[in-house]
């Protein structure tokens, strides 16, 4: 069930984000591509990944293979956002 | 004895005596909880016994059991075997069915699922079961990003492989509940956090009632039959 709307994307992820982290929604809703994820938010820590990735593989319909996993790609939410379109949208 | 008050009882499960949790009357219709494994039991324990809590105000016997290994238990996860999990779950419910003269509901949740049939049951019901590779998956991704192995819990390398290998069995008569952002098939959905993946424990009232809800009418419907 990969979704074809790049807006659809986004907004998943940030229910996604908001729903694994325990963020107040009004909150990640603010969030713009330049925001600092992985390293910057206390929320964000290496157990959340492994809850990030497979809540964002059942809501997109889609894999995520282990070696596209790495710091950087959830280093902001525009590089986050840019991997889940990219994976979603193909 | 009061039939709402919460008590800790010991089952023997053949090697260790384990602590059980109980909510409710003993001699009520009993349900047995199967908690999710490793990581995912500590970000759900209050939401379970918050359905605990309501299915027990309701006429129920709840129990929930410390797998070998967990919780208050005094064995390492390090000495703990996928078989002893399983044997915990069928010590348990001899346990329940001594206290309340009745075969038990079982009521799964994620990888609980895995270890529930092994049991003289009325009924399963099941919360967001997860296959055994998925779980794992999980735990192998928790360290990708440098954190502690398997979240901090080292399985034997047997628990694990056999963990890899597992699927909840056929049971019946089962049903299965998943949140509806889960496209998994199930007989109902309902609405709430996936508490298990998030980062910090948690607790939804609206979930831990939706699940309450469904599990009590679940569980007579089980009696009934």
């Amino acid at each position: 069930m990969a979704l074809d709307d790049a807006t659809e994307v986004e907004d998943t992820l940030r229910a996604v984000l908001a729903d694994v982290l325990g963020l107040d929604p009004a909150r990640v809703a603010t969030f713009t591509e330049a925001t600092p994820l992985f390293g910057a938010l206390p929320e964000f820590d290496s157990l959340a990944v492994a809850g990030l990735l497979t809540e964002l593989e059942e809501r997109l319909g889609i894999l995520i293979e282990d070696h596209e996993v790495d710091a950087d790609m959830m280093e902001s939410f525009g590089a986050l956002l840019t991997f889940a379109r990219a994976k979603a949208l193909r | 004895m009061s039939g709402g008050a919460l008590s800790y009882e010991r089952f023997y499960n053949g090697r260790t005596n384990e602590w059980l949790l109980r909510l409710g009357d003993p001699r009520t219709p009993p349900i047995l909880f199967v908690p999710p494994l490793f990581e995912e039991l500590n970000r759900t324990r209050a939401l379970i016994v918050a359905v605990m809590r309501r299915v027990a105000a309701e006429g129920n016997g709840c129990w929930l059991p410390d797998l070998r290994g967990t919780g208050e238990s005094l064995l390492a996860v390090e000495e703990v075997t996928w078989d002893d999990w399983r044997h915990d779950v069928s010590a348990a419910a001899g346990h329940i069915a001594k206290e309340s003269g009745k075969r038990p509901v079982m009521a799964s949740l994620r990888g609980g699922a895995l270890i529930d049939d092994g049991v003289e049951a009325i009924g399963w019901w099941r919360f967001a079961p997860a296959t055994g590779a998925a779980l794992a998956r999980d735990l192998d991704r928790a360290s990708l990003t440098g954190g502690a192995e398997w979240a901090g819990y080292p399985a034997s390398p047997g628990l694990r492989d056999a963990l890899r290998a597992s699927i909840a069995a056929d049971v019946t008569p089962l049903r299965t509940v998943r949140l509806e952002t889960d496209a998994g098939a199930a007989d109902h959905k309902v609405a709430g956090p996936a508490l298990w993946r998030r980062s910090e424990p948690g607790t939804s009232a609206e979930l831990a009632e939706a699940l309450a809800d469904d599990l009590i009418k679940w569980s007579r419907t089980c009696a009934a039959s």
